[in-house]
């Protein structure tokens, strides 16, 4: 790739909920606050595991996931998923984002591994968003797992007494 | 003494807690080791080892009645403690340990077994002139019954398991085209969950508080109440945080309760330590719901704010002492507050997060208590409940306990699991629990986030973020993307190119 082409000065990392955070490049370590600027180190031991120091305070961060330019990331023991886009991605993604068409099915996955305890819903049958589909056990508790959309099954893979692992597919909604 | 060696009937942080008291009176305990969980902390507060690890049973040891007693016999153990869940309100072990010459440190069978029978425990409650919600006489046999008794109570009502307990198996219905399809849900889950499809209903009262009251009652007659714990703060019936005592209790009031939860423990010559639960409704209303035989997860607050030991009151009682404490000497002085740190995803509706606690630095000082099973090291095993650590905190009064516990939720560390941490920071700062304006529906009805978080935090995440992106995509001299390095990277990897840095 020849070094002409892209020349970055601009980073995005835009969070699931929309939120966008510029960084320019060369990434700086310091925040700026109003007229300070605050230094943000990046640290690790023994005791702590990997920490971020910010401010006096020590904040403990871990990466959960990282799939290109996708980043799950724990930041004081709550999880931010971030996509790091370059002025040129942004600009793509903005009209792919325009022209992608509508959700037609909703997959049900496991949100954790445990054991289906009952199946309270049939191919064919019409569920109401935030109906239960199914109950699930894990750790002594019973979880109902509700559907997030008005719909029909179209497909059931939960199978009473079984048990299944995170994102395991429990249930095809269509919309 | 009669009391000589204890065998725990139990393990994690409840194990921790009772071992430590057996400790200061000069008991032996004993522990079980188990394969799921090898090197568990419990297991170095004892002083005698069983080694269980060969079993492989299906049912968990701590489950296994036959074997405990016998555990208890081969290890000379005198008295068992059972803990809380398990076999905490099984009458039957209760029985087997009084047959076999162990001390059972709990009420007596027939007090667990008419508490823990909800049906049972009302008929007593409604022949002792104690105010419950309506309800069904008995059990329910069908769901035709059901839509009749439900529209003479009014909606909406409750479905309850009979011999359910710890919030479990209960359906709220609030149409009579409803009843028939809860009904027989309900009927199912409780056969599931306690081998017994045996429910009945009660009018379901809407927005109450949660309010316990703490029991002790000795082998000679005497019962005293230690005052109440508030436990509003709850997600599907599952206590998250709890406190003592309650800003919606006056002294009248705390009066009239307690008289009436003592009556209810003397009327199945309650002894040991128990608690019976009431509801309380926005116009102060209280409604008996459920008595519990045991020791509960919640008991530190009501320790701190009275000064008294539970688990020592539980053995001494078990020692057929009489109680040294009469009702005027129980003063409750300050504001305890304790937050269940669970191994949970507060922003997946709660799941549980399994998984190495690989970090864990807990808070220490004159106003906080920590109760825990767990070290850095410890994992959270799929097989037991998800609770890391018991944060206690007091203060003078209400205000001081919750601004100390803001402080020292800032200063717990676990790293490994995604935790509760962030609810409860949310929670301190809530208008509606610091003025204590709260309910059981608090957490379903008035919360449109369920944490907190700084408004830098979320900017240094993405921070962090792009830091990642540089470091996996850009040349260290040129700022020039190489996408051909737009690979699937494992965080194991990620986490320790982050160290070098």
């Amino acid at each position: 790739m020849a070094n002409e082409i892209l020349q970055i000065k601009k980073l995005y990392a835009l969070s699931s909920e929309n939120r966008k955070f510029n960084f320019s490049l060369p990434l700086k370590h310091t925040i700026r606050i109003g007229k300070r600027n605050y230094e943000v180190k990046l640290k690790s031991d023994e005791k702590y595991g990997t920490y971020i120091l910010w401010k006096n305070r020590k904040y403990p961060v871990e990466i959960i996931s990282s799939r290109q330019n996708k980043y799950e990331i724990l930041f004081n023991d709550i999880s931010y998923t971030f996509t790091v886009e370059t002025p040129f991605s942004l600009q793509r993604m903005k009209v792919l984002n325009s022209k992608k068409g509508k959700v037609e099915k909703e997959f049900i996955k496991a949100p954790m591994p445990g054991k289906i305890i009952d199946v309270l819903v049939r191919e064919g049958s019409t569920v109401l968003l935030g109906e239960p589909l199914v109950i699930l056990e894990a750790m002594k508790m019973q979880n109902e797992i509700l559907s997030p959309v008005n719909g029909v099954i179209v497909k059931v893979s939960a199978k009473a007494n079984t048990n299944v692992m995170k994102d395991d597919l429990l249930v095809e909604i269509k919309l | 003494m009669k009391i000589k060696r204890i065998l725990i009937a139990n393990r994690g942080e409840i194990a921790v807690r009772i071992m430590k008291t057996a400790r200061m009176m000069n008991i032996e305990t004993v522990a079980v080791k188990t394969a799921v969980e090898p090197n568990a902390m419990y297991l170095s507060s004892a002083d005698v080892i069983y080694d269980n690890t060969k079993n492989i049973s299906e049912i968990p040891v701590f489950l296994d009645i036959e074997k405990l007693i016998a555990i208890a016999l081969k290890t000379n153990a005198n008295a068992v403690h059972p803990g809380y869940g398990f076999l905490a309100e099984n009458a039957y072990f209760a029985q087997k340990c009084i047959d076999n010459k162990i001390i059972f440190i709990g009420p007596s069978p027939d007090a667990i077994y008419k508490m823990g029978n909800k049906t049972i425990a009302r008929k007593i409650a409604l022949s002792g002139g104690i105010p419950m919600a309506m309800g069904s006489e008995g059990n329910i046999s069908n769901e035709e019954e059901a839509v009749v008794i439900a529209e003479k109570i009014g909606y909406p009502v409750i479905i309850k398991a009979s011999s359910g307990g710890g919030g479990r198996g209960m359906r709220i219905v609030r149409k009579s085209e409803e009843m028939e399809k809860m009904f027989i849900i309900a009927s199912k889950e409780a056969e599931k969950a306690f081998n017994d499809p045996l429910v009945f209903i009660e009018k379901y009262i809407e927005n109450p508080k949660h309010i316990e009251f703490q029991i002790l009652g000795d082998t000679k007659g005497n019962v005293i109440h230690l005052g109440e714990r508030e436990c509003s703060i709850q997600r599907k019936h599952q206590k998250l945080l709890e406190e003592a005592p309650s800003c919606a209790l006056d002294e009248k009031l705390r009066k009239t309760m307690g008289t009436m939860a003592v009556q209810i423990a003397k009327a199945v010559n309650y002894h040991s330590a128990g608690t019976v639960e009431f509801l309380l409704d926005s116009d102060k209303n209280f409604y008996f719901m459920e008595m519990n035989t045991r020791i509960q997860v919640e008991h530190p607050v009501t320790e701190i704010i009275t000064g008294i030991d539970l688990i020592e009151q539980q053995i001494r009682i078990a020692n057929d002492e009489e109680l040294k404490y009469r009702q005027e000497d129980i003063k409750l002085k300050g504001w305890a507050i304790e937050c269940r740190i669970n191994a949970e995803d507060v922003q997946a509706g709660f799941a549980p997060d399994p998984g190495k606690i690989e970090n864990l630095s807990m808070p220490s000082g004159p106003c906080i208590r920590v109760d825990t099973g767990v070290q850095a090291g410890s994992s959270i095993v799929t097989s037991y409940d998800s609770m890391i650590a018991k944060l206690i905190v007091k203060g003078r009064n209400r205000k001081e306990a919750i601004k100390n516990c803001k402080m020292a939720l800032d200063k717990v560390w676990i790293k490994g699991t995604k935790t509760t941490l962030p609810f409860f920071r949310m929670l301190v700062r809530h208008q509606k629990f610091l003025d204590g304006n709260f309910t059981t529906a608090f957490i379903e009805k008035d919360l449109d986030k369920y944490y907190f978080n700084s408004e830098y935090e979320e900017m240094l995440a993405a921070w962090l973020a792009t830091k990642l992106f540089v470091e996996e995509n850009l040349n260290d001299d040129s700022i020039n993307i190489d996408f051909k390095h737009g690979k699937d990277m494992s965080p194991w990897l990620l986490n320790k190119r982050i160290n070098q840095f």
